[in-house]
């Protein structure tokens, strides 16, 4: 610790943080307020508490040095993979899902501080492999380090928080120098997989009339022949290269195995998928196919964004959230609300705040004295970067609706916490970089 | 790994990613909040707006003395209960005070509210029809009726029900089908709108417009703010005056008593319906009291259809009072008509056939005016063999058979002129001079509605003219009573026969009464009428359709003030000959302007021994 000075803090990521907090808990005590003016709900004190209790977390990991997580990393690994494991089992159910923690009204989501340790673990990981990351194998093993809490959660069911974590090792193995062939091939993997999902459920919800095309790419009688034959296909392909070794064999390898795993992954899908998750996709393709039921959310949401306009309809005056039309206004859609308060000016303002922190943390990454935290780095900050667009995207309808909260600004301990513990550990590295 | 160069492209391109990201998201948020922000503010705002409906006025209705009106509406106010501003301690005790003061049971407040309703606060209906009195409680009352609120709900109340229940029609709520048709020209869900008679023929100039008024909800329907928004006021309907005097309806619908059939008393001159009977009728108020469905269906399947305007939707055999039109058609082709005799021996053989006279003894030799006066069914066999059918069917086409005549009620029939490719194409069998002998009395396949009968015996006083029936009078402003349109007489249709033969025809229908078959019934000494009687057989035996086309005066300088009377009696009632007997009365009554009681008490008619009322 004697290392550490105040010399590096950074006050500029801070500073964006603390706006984007405040910001926040003036936007959960506005969803709180109803029409008449009466307060009902006192989640922007208890937000208050999670906001000072994570400064206080903030400038402790501030001054925790990232070296230390060398050694650290396995165990807070397993320990967070623990937790998971006995979430479902002794956790409390929130929402349909046994994701939570705690006694009494205190509780934490153990999904959340993972991403941490899954992040420390793996940029341990390929700090460790180095070079060696080209290769296949330790690009798989990276992945199934991914992969296993991903698992975990996705059995509580937390859908949106389990799929956030594909995108953040995609996005560390790219900087950790993986070969991109690798990793195109999970991009196209989950591709086709999202295809073929959504259209099935097109086919299932919104056309009524026959479409060949559709039926063939949903058809699970249909499936099986297209099963068998692209396996054919892909045992020539791959005999082939191991004969002669051509580059066309490895294409073909390659494409028919992305077609293989994305239909098995729909199988798997349609067999794991709830009702509601299915509904979520076909609300977010077609949101008047059910405007009063699952389709309520979204429209709302959007009829509330839009309504801001540039200035906004001034704080505490919208009208979809305080009558109430509005649902899950201080965690899903504490976008909404404040964007129909504070219309596109408030908007670009979080925005801005977003780009700082997350600018700034590439920045910080990039600038750091080993590749260990350059790879922490880019993982924090492709977290903080998924979260927010894929809830922004969630509230103004260009993405389907997740649950993923929006860090600072939605209502919870949790996700505060892992967001400030994330960007302490930035401003750690950063600390770090001016000492020589 | 920064050090190289593909690590330090990888990092700026994750960088890019990002900012390319937010740059998207600006653009799409630019659209969605400032391209298109009006429409989605316009889209927030009608998603808090509740409209309702301030109900305009209906127009009253009058009769054509305009001095008291036949309909009206009564004030009167819809209780409504919202539960989720009840809370659940205080509801036992807020219904019981609300079942004391609506007089009506606590189950029907619990049955109207079930338990899965009560977090709703969307107003239930809880009853209608209450009076301003109790709501004048209510209001004073109203912190011990938390969630109780009301609305004024005015009730359509007509005063002179009886005969009149099918020219006035009735109202009722629109239906999901009338909604379909109506719904672009301003008719909305819970509507109140007329469903026959004049309610429905005029129902746009009654209706007057509903107006409106905003209240600011939330998502429960909670209203948000105490006062209302861009409100709009209702503009009341117009006052409708009919042609119909109301004491010439009374008076026919009392001489034509409890039997089943329908009067008519129109003016020829102009078209105007005096009065029109149609009987058994029902009481148009039954359809705003509660439980009106159930009345309804009992009423609808009643065998002597109450619903049925008989003047305008029953269709008949004409019977003899064809013989007017076979006499006109006969005077116009034969220039020797008058004199034309022949002889009736009680029945004609043509072919293999008897035809017979419904004077088994026969009515010996007669000229053309004795064959109408008697009835002699044998002198028009001889005249429609003579006429042929074409001839026959052209002549009661002009007299307007076989088509509707227009009157502005809904729902009219148009009778029915057989004619031999009808006959053929239908029943695939050639028109036999069988059928000629059959149409020329009336009967056969031939079908006419009272109101047609009324407008052949207007050509005949009009000399060729008919004047379209009508019911609606004038069109007067609700408040000041001023004139805003009154019905031009409308010309409906001008024959090209000539005046000569139907002032020959006058003359006939005079000798019936006068000397013929209605002689010893039409002892009215008010007026000098002509007409004809006719009897139509329908299968039963001695049950017989009774018909009885009348006008008077014979004579007059005024022509503008004589009347038609037609009145007919269905076969379903004992048989009485009831039809001219009922027409001597009404004629007594209108011309000697008595009531029915005083027409009767000057006739003395020997055929009503004892009537309900008199003495």
């Amino acid at each position: 610790m004697k290392k550490v000075s105040f010399i590096g803090f950074d006050f500029l990521l801070f500073f964006a943080v603390l706006g984007l907090i405040i910001i926040g808990i003036l936007f959960i005590y506005s969803s709180g307020v109803t029409s008449t003016g009466v307060v009902v709900s006192n989640e922007y004190i208890k937000q208050i508490i999670w906001a000072i209790s994570g400064i206080v977390l903030f400038v402790l990991f501030s001054y925790i040095s990232y070296e230390r997580y060398k050694n650290w990393a396995v165990y807070i690994y397993f320990i967070s993979i623990l937790l998971l494991i006995v979430t479902p089992i002794i956790g409390k159910e929130v929402n349909g899902a046994k994701s939570w923690l705690g006694i009494a009204d205190i509780g934490i989501q153990p999904s959340e501080f993972s991403k941490i340790s899954v992040i420390l673990f793996l940029a341990y990981y390929f700090y460790s492999v180095k070079k060696e990351i080209k290769k296949l194998s330790k690009f798989l093993i990276g992945f199934i380090i991914v992969l296993v809490p991903m698992a975990l959660i996705l059995l509580q069911p937390d859908t949106g928080t389990a799929i956030v974590y594909f995108p953040i090792f995609l996005f560390m193995a790219f900087i950790a120098g993986a070969d991109l062939k690798h990793i195109m091939f999970l991009i196209f993997v989950a591709l086709v997989a999202g295809i073929l999902i959504s259209f099935s459920a097109i086919k299932e919800y919104i056309i009524t009339e026959n479409s060949p095309l559709l039926n063939i790419l949903s058809d699970p009688s249909v499936y099986k022949y297209f099963l068998i034959s692209i396996s054919i296909i892909l045992l020539i392909a791959a005999l082939g290269y191991f004969l002669f070794r051509r580059r066309y064999f490895y294409w073909i390898t390659y494409s028919s195995l992305i077609a293989i795993l994305a239909m098995f992954s729909n199988i798997a899908a349609r067999h794991f998928m709830k009702n509601y998750q299915i509904m979520r996709l076909i609300i977010f393709l077609k949101p008047d196919i059910d405007p009063r039921g699952s389709g309520w959310n979204i429209i709302q949401s959007i009829t509330a964004v839009g309504s801001g306009g540039f200035w906004g309809k001034g704080f505490l005056k919208g009208t979809q959230s305080h009558y109430r039309f509005l649902p899950q206004q201080s965690t899903d859609f504490i976008f909404s609300i404040l964007s129909e308060e504070w219309g596109f000016l408030g908007c670009i303002l979080i925005f801005a705040l977003f780009l700082i922190i997350l600018l700034r943390g590439v920045y910080i990454s990039y600038k750091s004295r080993e590749n260990y935290a350059t790879l922490i780095g880019t993982g924090i900050v492709s977290m903080l970067f998924l979260h927010a667009i894929v809830n922004i995207g969630m509230s103004i309808g260009i993405m389907p609706i997740t649950g993923l909260p929006l860090f600072f600004l939605s209502y919870g301990g949790s996700s505060l916490w892992t967001a400030l513990i994330g960007v302490a550990i930035l401003n750690n590295i950063n600390m770090q970089r001016r000492l020589f | 790994m920064k050090d190289d160069r593909s690590s330090k492209l990888r990092i700026y391109t994750f960088a890019a990613l990002i900012i390319f990201t937010f740059f998207v998201y600006t653009i799409y948020l630019f659209n969605l909040q400032i391209v298109k922000g009006l429409h989605y503010k316009k889209k927030a705002k009608e998603v808090t707006q509740r409209e309702i409906v301030i109900p305009a006025q209906r127009g009253e209705i009058y009769d054509r003395n305009y001095n008291l009106p036949l309909v009206d509406n009564i004030e009167s106010f819809a209780v409504y209960i919202t539960p989720g501003e009840i809370l659940s301690e205080n509801r036992a005790s807020i219904y019981n005070k609300i079942s004391r003061l609506l007089d009506i049971k606590r189950n029907v407040i619990e049955r109207k509210i079930p338990p899965k309703y009560r977090h709703l606060f969307q107003p239930i209906e809880i009853k209608s029809g209450v009076s301003y009195s109790k709501i004048a409680y209510l209001a004073e009352h109203i912190d011990e009726f938390p969630g109780v609120t009301w609305h004024n709900k005015p009730i359509r109340r007509y005063r002179v029900t009886s005969s009149l229940s099918h020219v006035l029609g009735y109202v009722g709520n629109i239906t999901n089908e009338e909604l379909q048709i109506l719904y672009n020209k301003g008719y909305s869900p819970g509507t109140i709108l007329g469903k026959s008679g004049i309610e429905k023929e005029y129902d746009k100039v009654l209706r007057g417009k509903d107006g409106k008024k905003y209240k600011i909800v939330d998502v429960k329907e909670r209203k948000l703010q105490e006062k209302y928004v861009g409100e709009v006021d209702p503009v009341p309907g117009k006052n409708i005056v009919l042609t119909i005097d109301r004491n010439i309806q009374v008076l026919s619908e009392k001489a034509l008593g409890p039997r089943i059939g329908s009067v008519i008393v129109l003016k020829p001159a102009t078209g105007e319906v005096l009065a029109m009977v149609s009987y058994p009728w029902f009481d148009s108020n039954i359809f705003s009291q509660e439980g009106s469905e159930k009345l309804y269906k009992e009423l609808s399947l009643n065998p002597a259809s109450p619903f049925i305007n008989r003047t305008i939707q029953s269709a008949y055999p004409p019977a003899s009072t064809f013989k007017i039109m076979m006499t006109t058609a006969f005077l116009e082709e034969n220039p020797n008509a008058l004199t034309t005799t022949f002889t009736c021996d009680g029945e004609l053989q043509y072919g293999d056939r008897i035809f017979h006279c419904w004077k088994k003894t026969g009515h010996g030799t007669l000229d053309l005016f004795g064959g109408l006066a008697q009835s002699c069914d044998v002198y028009f066999y001889n005249v429609g063999l003579q006429l042929g059918v074409e001839r026959i069917v052209s002549y009661v086409r002009d007299f307007g058979l076989g088509r509707r005549t227009g009157i502005d009620l809904p729902g009219e029939v148009s009778g029915f002129v057989p004619t031999p490719e009808w006959k053929e194409k239908v029943h695939h069998m050639k028109w036999l001079g069988g059928d000629t002998i059959n149409l020329s009395i009336g009967q056969g396949y031939i079908n006419v509605t009272p109101i047609q009968m009324a407008n052949v015996v207007s050509m005949i006083i009009n000399e060729g003219t008919i004047y379209k029936p009508h019911i609606l009078k004038e069109i007067r402003d609700p408040v000041s009573g001023k004139l805003i349109s009154s019905e031009k007489p409308e010309v409906k249709h001008i024959s090209h026969i000539k005046k000569s033969t139907f002032k020959l025809v006058q003359e006939a229908m005079r000798g019936v009464i006068t000397k013929g078959t209605a002689h010893v019934v039409i002892t009215t000494k008010a007026v000098e009428s002509a007409g004809k009687t006719g009897t139509s057989e329908t299968g039963t035996k001695d049950r017989y359709h009774s018909w009885f086309v009348a006008y008077a005066p014979y004579k007059t300088n005024k022509p503008e003030d004589r009347i038609v009377v037609v009145v007919m009696v269905e076969a379903a009632n004992e048989w009485e000959w009831w039809a001219p007997k009922a027409a001597n009365i009404i004629l007594q009554g209108i011309f000697a302007h008595q009531d029915f009681k005083d027409a009767v008490k000057t006739l003395k008619p020997w055929y009503i021994r004892s009537i309900r009322g008199l003495n």
